[in-house]
């Protein structure tokens, strides 16, 4: 097996936050209670403290939970937002704001909401932030397909690692748009925050990462089983496994496919110091 | 962080290819105009690239179809860049050579057709289910699909300066170790999506824009690509420039707004310098993002009086290529490329009479000069900022 890291220099990077939303769970505790076997506790409309009411208005569903979870782990993880540079990452992007401009310009093209068009930007969200947080750190929206959420995990820990300086991991996908369903077909929304910094920046990290790329073949692992919930379908929950892992204080070890023929592997070891967050 | 630049190539409406573009820019000649693109009854002009709808994809791509990807193909043909690319690739091995591609709006053109073309029953038709497509990672897709390259792929989509931080992301997996060296690019073509929204928000210009003209009413959109390698400068000793340095910031002000005084755009310039440890005044020219907005192009040359000397010569050479959004970046990293290539500095095109108001005075006629170092500028919405500074190697 080829790697494209030497076997002992895997990268290291720790995470020190997490932040999660969907119709299931509002946060990380509920996400951890529903994971525990609790019942699926009822999500009122999503409504992220962080941005200004005035500007809530304006913002779509999809920078709303960006900035939601983005705020959830950097207080889990107690670093100023504004200290905090961003990778958000999306397989389709704003499928919403997309169905509405296509939609639109077959109609009535004139009448496209300049508001509408200015959030369609795939970097909406980190802008959204960025203004929320009076944070001028780089930002960055990315997309890798199907091997989104690996990657932005990736590109996270290499810009930490290289800037010495945390790094906001965002990964999320809308549900689906009637429309396209016969190209994605997802009924619920999911989005993840991991907050990662360089070894040794925090005291104590909730766990420690060694990631590495391998030239190896992989799937998605699955996602633990939880009644009424559909992981299987959702493209924003392909961290689900890591953060049960984390959730259940287990040390694990994970393949996720970074390309066709190529995975991140992934050795998560629990920072057992810290109680479960 | 010196890293080399292996071989490059571009095509927009300036030209197809390097040796197009030198001429448009050596004759002051632009090839921007009155919209003609079908469908769009818009009064405005464009940069489009003549007969882009008659590249046809081959076989093993056409599940990848897109005017984007048109325009991708026909770009990566010219100036013998494959074939550069497959000698670094046959050294390194295509496992260590990754893919950073930038875009703004990715192949939404294509799934524009897809919503014109709806089955009765509401949903897209089966010529267009492309889940390929309908990702924002097209353009990643598409160039790893297209060269054969094996290592990690990725789309980086920050509106007008994401082609730009392709450089950042791939010096930092090449310092990491991740790979020995990335292609990088931008891609944005012509669609409606991209018109009738910059339409809306009143920034299109009725006329060829007038970049720092104190006339300027607004933009000329356009479309193109840019490829470029980058790579450890040990594996190519004979490479003649060296990205030196990037700046990567935010605004944190406004969504489609610049900062008024420029924060992010001067945040962005001093990070860059200072990675390339190359004071200003060592900057022998600055490729502006001059989009010929009213608001972009006060506030750069404001940003650009914080830390330029008077007389450094600074130009826009939007009136060229249009604004190409997500392909803007590597356009303009080239162009200032072949500015130090052929010690030829590209006066503003079509700033006939420059703003009194302006901070900063813009060249406006072509100079014949060395150049040693050189930075560009992009800045998107969200506030997204991103400056490169490129240097001689050998110098």
């Amino acid at each position: 097996m080829r790697r494209w890291y030497s076997g002992a220099s895997m990268t290291e990077i720790d995470i020190v936050g997490v932040g999660v939303w969907s119709e299931y769970f509002s946060d990380w505790d509920e996400f951890c209670s529903v994971l525990a076997g609790g019942a699926i506790p009822q999500v009122a409309a999503l409504k992220p403290e962080l941005i200004a009411a005035n500007e809530r208005r304006r913002a779509p569903l999809f920078v709303k939970m960006a900035v939601e979870v983005m705020d959830q782990a950097c207080r889990m993880g107690a670093l100023e937002p504004s200290e905090v540079a961003t990778v958000f990452a999306s397989v389709y992007g704003d499928m919403q704001i997309t169905d509405y401009m296509c939609r639109t310009l077959d109609a009535a093209p004139r009448t496209i909401s300049p508001t509408r068009f200015h959030n369609s930007v795939h970097n909406a969200s980190t802008g959204y932030w960025a203004i929320a947080t009076q944070s001028q750190r780089p930002a960055n929206a990315i997309s890798a397909y199907l091997h989104s959420a690996p990657m932005a995990l990736l590109e996270g820990a290499i810009q930490a690692l290289e800037e010495d300086i945390p790094v906001l991991v965002c990964v999320q996908e809308l549900a689906s748009p009637a429309t396209i369903k016969p190209i994605y077909d997802s009924e619920q929304s999911f989005s993840t925050a991991l907050l990662l910094t360089p070894p040794a920046h925090c005291a104590s990290p909730l766990a420690s990462l060694r990631i590495g790329v391998s030239s190896e073949k992989s799937e998605f692992p699955e996602a633990p089983e939880i009644p009424g919930v559909d992981w299987s379908h959702n493209l924003g929950a392909r961290f689900v496994p890591l953060l049960a892992a984390l959730a259940t204080a287990r040390d694990t070890e994970l393949q996720l496919p970074l390309s066709k023929s190529s995975s991140l592997a992934v050795s998560l070891k629990r920072n057992t110091g810290k109680a479960n967050a | 962080m010196r890293l080399a630049i292996g071989s490059y190539t571009a095509t927009s409406a300036a030209g197809v290819g390097l040796a197009a573009m030198h001429d448009s820019i050596s004759s002051r000649s632009s090839a921007l105009r009155p919209n003609d693109l079908q469908g769009c009854d818009l009064d405005t002009w464009i940069g489009r690239v003549e007969a882009v709808e008659a590249v046809t994809l081959p076989p093993h791509l056409t599940f990848l179809q897109s005017r984007d990807n048109q325009l991708a193909w026909l770009g990566l043909q010219q100036d013998g860049f494959l074939e550069n690319l497959a000698q670094i690739t046959e050294r390194l091995g295509s496992d260590r050579v990754g893919v950073i591609m930038g875009t703004s709006t990715s192949s939404i053109g294509r799934t524009e057709e897809a919503y014109a073309n709806l089955m009765p029953s509401g949903v897209i038709s089966e010529e267009y289910r492309q889940p390929e497509v309908y990702s924002l990672h097209t353009p990643g897709t598409f160039v790893s699909a297209a060269t054969g390259l094996e290592g990690p792929s990725m789309t980086i989509s920050t509106a007008c300066s994401s082609s730009a931080k392709v450089f950042a992301s791939a010096a930092r997996w090449i310092n990491h170790g991740l790979v020995d060296a990335v292609l990088v690019g931008g891609i944005d073509s012509l669609c409606m999506s991209i018109l009738y929204g910059f339409n809306s928000l009143e920034l299109v210009s009725s006329s060829l824009c007038r970049p720092f003209d104190r006339r300027r009413d607004g933009i000329s959109i356009g479309e193109g690509c840019g490829f470029a390698i980058l790579l450890r400068e040990n594996l190519m000793p004979e490479a003649e420039f060296a990205l030196l340095g990037y700046g990567e910031s935010s605004d944190a002000y406004h969504m489609s707004h610049p900062h008024p005084e420029g924060r992010g755009a001067v945040a962005a310039m001093d990070q860059a310098l200072e990675r390339a440890q190359v004071a200003a005044d060592a900057i022998d020219y600055v490729n502006l993002h001059g989009t010929a907005s009213q608001a972009n192009d006060r506030i750069e040359a404001y940003a650009l009086a914080q830390r330029f000397s008077e007389g450094t010569p600074v130009s826009s050479t939007k009136a060229w290529t249009g604004h190409a959004l997500g392909a803007a970046g590597i356009l303009e990293a080239i162009i200032t490329l072949e500015a130090m290539r052929h010690s030829l500095i590209p006066g503003t095109l079509n700033c006939e009479s420059q703003d009194p108001d302006s901070a900063f005075k813009v060249l406006t006629e072509n100079i014949h000069k060395p150049v040693c170092h050189a930075m560009t500028n992009s800045f998107g919405f969200g506030g997204n900022n991103a400056a490169l500074v490129f240097g001689r190697i050998n110098d």
